[in-house]
């Protein structure tokens, strides 16, 4: 029974999969752009769940990282003409050296002292970036990619990212850091008095964290062509995460799936009124908060009792 | 050397209106232990509040604080009661994921209502100086908020320690449970200390909005300047929050004076982070 089950869910999957994966050849452009913005999202809320989701780590400085990706692609590829695939890579590496840094002095901070602490981060970036004449101030710059770049190429990179991002995840709870990260969550002390390395796990979390939200964000200006100091370093990067995790199920690997959907559907209905988004966005976030605190996807599993991807090996 | 006694000068008197924007976050977060990060938005709400007022009544933005503190103390006891309660508990997140929730909510609801344009609450106040000397002036406005400030510390430091309500609340910080045997309603102390936060949060806004321009999004910034200032202050203290004021906005304002202008806020990050990685309990914190 179990076996026949497992396998109707995986063929689902894979056919969810590869219908995504194919939106260039069946799809119009509109569905081209409306899958890509939730593959690009999808990735960046998975990165938030890891770390609010799975390691208690909750982080109001994404933006930090997302920053720091588009602008590793704007520089090296407009400066350095280096092929623009290959820059949004290294955009994920430079946002880990990033995370490196900010690490000395956010890991001595617990709690809401974290919170606080990535946010300031962010802000002082903020404030770096607007004042160096090196990416010309506040003024921003526009991304010029030395080889050819289509649509499709953008979707194939964000859907890469994407399902990436999910299979990453999943793996990784599935692994020995994923076992110690759960173990972490219910109970910090007797894990770590049961050999789990608290502070290296959570400091891998958050290196991995920052690895692939610089790498989306990398592809994501490509596809926007163009940075700003004040819309890349924004805090209304982290905003729409946390809504979106909120909403669908933080800990859940399902829950940022759903979150990311409802957002871009939503934006999309509400594309010219961002204000109107973001307040129904914050209403629901906070009755989900008050009403299901588990979010859509985490209350639908402890009524049904069943879930799509178990961090679970047993 | 030059204005650097006036550049000094001008940090006190600012630190002043610092620590009044954090002494409502300061005591919400040693009460109730919750990070209001909506604080700042609060303030705002209550500038442009302000400014409504001396727009449709012609009256002085000083003035306006009479109708001003018992409406916010009103949105902070409702904000408490009837949200954040709800969701106080064992863990830190709901109630700290529901606060951010209300920021925007609010940032977005004075986008709609009140235009992204800059604002700020003019006076007759705001270009009077009186002279102290060949090189050092005092702005009247700087003196008037540190004047206001330092009023509202030390009458909320009053409340706390010597009235009935004050012991009530301290008591429902100190022990939930002891002080619910002993005949206190938390819920409703928890309500009434949020409710005079966000009235000193009140007072705050229209200070700064007669002081600087502010923008529906002007929040955010506020919060962290009142974060930095409880940082560094340490939790639950009066001489700290004030002398938490003063550090960074001479930081800030000495910071720009050697850096420049545009590294102003920067300068004034880079301290908060140093002491927050050093000292998280902050300089004049216990423990």
């Amino acid at each position: 029974m179990t076996t026949l089950f497992t396998k109707i869910k995986w063929s689902i999957l894979a056919a969810v999969t590869v219908g995504l994966g194919t939106v260039p050849v069946w799809g119009s452009d509109y569905a081209m752009l409306f899958f890509m913005l939730f593959c690009i999202y999808l990735a960046l809320a998975q990165m938030w769940n890891l770390l609010a989701g799975y390691s208690g780590l909750i982080s109001l400085g994404q933006q930090s990282f997302v920053g720091m990706g588009g602008y590793t692609v704007a520089v090296l590829s407009s400066y350095y003409g280096i092929n623009i695939w290959l820059a949004a890579g290294l955009g994920g590496l430079t946002s880990v050296l990033l995370a490196l840094f900010m690490s000395l002095f956010i890991f001595r901070m617990k709690g809401v002292y974290f919170t606080i602490g990535t946010w300031i981060f962010a802000e002082a970036l903020l404030v770096w970036f607007s004042n160096w004449a090196y990416v010309k101030y506040g003024s921003g710059l526009f991304i010029k990619p030395p080889n050819d770049i289509t649509m499709e190429a953008i979707y194939y990179a964000a859907f890469l990212l994407g399902v990436g991002s999910v299979a990453l995840v999943y793996l990784l709870l599935r692994s020995r850091l994923g076992l110690g990260l759960m173990a972490m969550r219910d109970d910090d002390q007797v894990s770590e008095t049961l050999g789990v390395e608290v502070f290296r796990s959570k400091l891998y979390c958050f290196l991995i964290s920052a690895f692939v939200t610089g790498m989306t964000a990398g592809v994501f200006f490509v596809f926007q062509i163009f940075i700003q100091p004040y819309k890349a370093f924004s805090i209304d990067w982290t905003v729409k995460l946390v809504f979106m995790v909120i909403i669908g199920g933080i800990g859940t690997i399902e829950g940022p799936v759903v979150g990311a959907l409802i957002y871009v559907l939503l934006s999309q209905f509400l594309a010219e009124y961002f204000s109107v988004s973001m307040l129904v966005l914050g209403g629901i976030a906070i009755t989900v908060i008050l009403v299901a605190p588990k979010g859509i996807m985490g209350t639908l599993q402890e009524k049904l009792g069943f879930e799509i991807l178990s961090p679970r090996r047993f | 050397m030059e204005g650097l006694a006036q550049d000094i000068l001008n940090g006190l008197l600012l630190g002043g209106l610092y620590a009044v924007v954090a002494i409502g976050l300061s005591t919400i977060f040693g009460i109730v232990k919750l990070v209001n990060l909506a604080h700042g938005d609060l303030m705002i709400l209550s500038s442009y509040l302000s400014l409504f007022m001396v727009s449709a009544l012609g009256v002085s933005p000083l003035l306006t604080l009479v109708a001003v503190m018992p409406v916010m103390f009103a949105v902070g006891y409702i904000l408490q009661r009837f949200l954040l309660n709800r969701v106080l508990g064992k863990e830190m997140e709901p109630p700290l994921l529901v606060a951010f929730g209300v920021s925007i909510i609010i940032q977005n609801f004075m986008l709609m209502a009140f235009t992204p344009d800059a604002r700020s609450l003019m006076s007759s106040l705001s270009l009077m100086t009186f002279s102290m000397g060949p090189n050092l002036s005092v702005p009247v406005l700087y003196l008037i908020d540190f004047v206001i400030a330092l009023a509202v510390i030390i009458g909320q430091h009053y409340f706390l320690q010597s009235t009935y309500m004050g012991r009530g609340i301290r008591a429902a910080s100190d022990d939930k449970y002891a002080a619910q045997l002993m005949g206190v309603n938390t819920k409703n102390t928890y309500a009434i200390a949020m409710g005079i936060a966000i009235m000193t949060a009140g007072v705050a806004g229209v200070l700064v909005g007669m002081t600087f321009t502010f923008y529906p999004h002007s929040g955010p910034q506020y919060l962290i300047i009142a974060f930095g200032v409880v940082v560094i202050g340490g939790l639950g203290s009066m001489k700290g929050t004030f002398a938490g004021g003063l550090i960074l906005a001479l930081a800030q304002i000495l910071g720009a004076r050697v850096f420049g202008p545009g590294y102003q806020l920067l300068c004034g990050y880079v301290v908060l982070l140093i002491v927050l990685a050093v000292r998280p309990q902050g300089i004049f914190g216990r423990g």
